[in-house]
């Protein structure tokens, strides 16, 4: 049973094609690369999937059940969250409050668990926090710190954290690795690899193939809202229509 | 200490100071305390909404005149006690928020608010139109006074206190709530709200609860002002500029802080009525002395100009200047 299953979905903008009946599936464990140059609609794609927008044409499955014209919120509670591409934070909140919210539960009324252990987690999970302080120590720069004063990994850092405090089942990942340094782009791999180790799954979106080969079990290149190629990163390489569309579009 | 603790804190001590302050307060002053009580309830009911959401609203006196004529039109021609028409009154403003709040939420930015402009000014013609049951801009007198004694000063108290009473509870159920997870997440709406339905929050939700919650405290301000002048009152149920200070209160006091309202909106109503008497002084200079009553035909531009220049160096609002001062000696005492 495929975890996600998106079935000839279609978005225009105006006269702009930017998702044209694009089909794949996302298996339970598996790392799926969502790999094209820019403007191939990769981001569409996430924002269709998580019902920021809604598609022309075609059909969304997460756990065979359609989820199409669902509301954001509603997406994230069945266990699809999103990191955006540009950092998304509460700017006057410290960093653990940041992550707090996505441990609140969606309820007004009714009184729900306290959210500070799965904060707590989620923080240590993502490396928030240095190994010498855990988060719940009020040393840790978690409880003072604002995110606008952390460095680009760290804001990344803050997202995924903030992500898998919605316990999702599926994570999809808005371009990683972007504005990042060197140093930065090892340590985000590193933390993706582990929350692979731990079972998660995740889509990821990346104009670079390289960067994100090592990572990924299975690569969907787009070209100009299409599927151009499916397969293993080995395969996807050695496809011609692919290094074609790759040296017109600028290179890998 | 926690900021909420403090903030309790704060309440504490204001209401216990504005309650120990009545039985010396003149004449004049107790009116004018009476006023910024009702006018404190108003900004912090405006502060639950805009203040913490940041969807900001220009007509917030809507919802005070939609609980001020029900409560008292229907004691006026009914008959109906006010222990009935006060609560059908609030509810009718909580009914009025919650049918504003669906078509209005879908607006953002500068979009809502001309929408909260245009509610009191339609309400207004209406008032205006049904001038023979309303009383159009004269008002209506004959309404059920809040307080039952015969004897003035009697019942200046007990308007005096109501209102305490009531700005008590309202002030403690709202510091409360704001700093409550419900708080949080209308904060976190007012910083990024993608990024809060990102987090699996129904934002709709809480604004809608938000709204209701705003209608409902506001509301009862309105209710009881209805009652504590004996009338329905247009320029006090439906002045836009009333609308605006709610904003300037809550503002000059530190958005979305709650209690900073609570002293906006004792800072708006009680500082004019500070320089009106310092007007009345003489300074000791020369052997007649130097007669301040110049003064009084400028108070209000006075107080406009005094506020500028707070806003200026505290931009912020007085709370969160506060809370940053006693943090940053926190800070440095290690």
């Amino acid at each position: 049973m495929a975890l996600l299953r998106v079935e000839s979905l279609r978005k225009s903008f105006g006269g702009l094609m930017a998702v044209k009946d694009l089909s794949f599936h996302v298996e339970p464990g598996e790392i799926v690369g969502l790999i094209g140059p820019n403007g191939a609609g990769k981001s569409t794609v996430f924002n269709l999937i998580m019902g920021i927008l809604k598609p022309d044409r075609g059909r969304i499955f997460f756990k065979e059940q359609e989820i199409t014209y669902w509301p954001t919120y509603k997406i994230v509670d069945a266990g699809i969250a999103r990191v955006f591409q540009i950092a998304q934070y509460f700017p006057r909140k410290t960093v653990y409050e940041n992550v707090e919210i996505s441990a609140i539960p969606n309820e007004i009324f009714i009184r729900a668990a306290d959210p500070a252990p799965k904060t707590i987690q989620s923080c240590a999970r993502t490396g928030l926090c240095p190994a010498e302080h855990s988060p719940d120590d009020d040393r840790c720069l978690c409880r003072t710190e604002l995110p606008g004063m952390l460095p680009q990994g760290g804001l990344r850092r803050l997202e995924l954290a903030r992500a898998i405090g919605t316990d999702p089942e599926l994570l999809l990942l808005d371009e990683p690795f972007a504005g990042l340094s060197p140093a930065e782009v090892d340590e985000i791999s590193h933390l993706i690899e582990s929350l692979r180790d731990e079972g998660q799954t995740i889509v990821l979106v990346d104009h670079n193939m390289r960067g994100v080969m090592r990572l990924v079990d299975r690569i969907v290149v787009l070209c100009f809202g299409e599927k151009l190629a499916e397969g293993t990163p080995e395969e996807v390489a050695r496809n011609p229509q692919v290094q074609e569309a790759y040296l017109a579009g600028g290179g890998f | 200490m926690s900021l909420r603790a403090i903030k309790f804190g704060i309440l504490g001590i204001t209401v216990i100071v504005v309650a120990a302050l009545g039985p010396f307060l003149p004449a004049k002053w107790m009116t004018t305390l009476t006023y910024a009580q009702l006018f404190a309830i108003y900004a912090m009911g405006w502060d639950i909404l805009s203040g913490m959401t940041g969807q900001i609203s220009f007509g917030h006196i809507f919802f005070v005149a939609v609980a001020g004529y029900t409560t008292g039109l229907l004691n006026l021609y009914m008959k109906w006690p006010i222990w009935a028409t006060i609560p059908l009154g609030v509810v009718m403003a909580v009914v009025a928020g919650l049918l504003f709040s669906v078509p209005a939420l879908r607006l953002r930015g500068p979009y809502f608010s001309l929408i909260t402009l245009i509610l009191p000014l339609a309400a207004a013609r209406l008032v205006i139109i049904l001038a023979d049951w309303t009383g159009g801009e004269l008002g209506k007198f004959g309404v059920a006074a809040l307080c039952p004694f015969s004897d003035f000063k009697a019942n200046q108290y007990c308007n005096y206190y109501s209102l305490w009473g009531l700005m008590t509870g309202i002030g403690l159920f709202l510091v409360w709530l704001s700093s409550s997870r419900v708080g949080k997440i209308l904060e976190a709406i007012r910083e990024n709200e993608e990024a809060t339905e990102a987090a699996g929050i129904n934002t709709a939700k809480y604004k809608i609860f938000a709204f209701a919650v705003s209608a409902c405290v506001v509301g009862l301000g309105g209710t009881f002002s209805v009652h504590i002048n004996e009338s329905v009152f247009f320029n006090s149920l439906l002045s836009l500029t009333t609308s605006i200070e709610m904003i300037v209160a809550s503002v000059i006091g530190g958005m979305g802080t709650i209690v900073g309202a609570l002293w906006g909106g004792f800072l708006v109503r009680g500082g004019e009525q500070v320089i009106r008497e310092v007007a009345q002084l003489k300074v000791p200079v020369g052997s007649e002395g130097l007669a301040l009553s110049f003064l009084e035909r400028w108070a209000t531009f006075i107080f406009f100009a005094l506020l500028l220049v707070l806003l200026f160096f505290a931009r912020q609002g007085l709370l969160p200047l506060l809370l940053g001062l006693v943090k940053k000696r926190e800070i440095r005492g290690g």
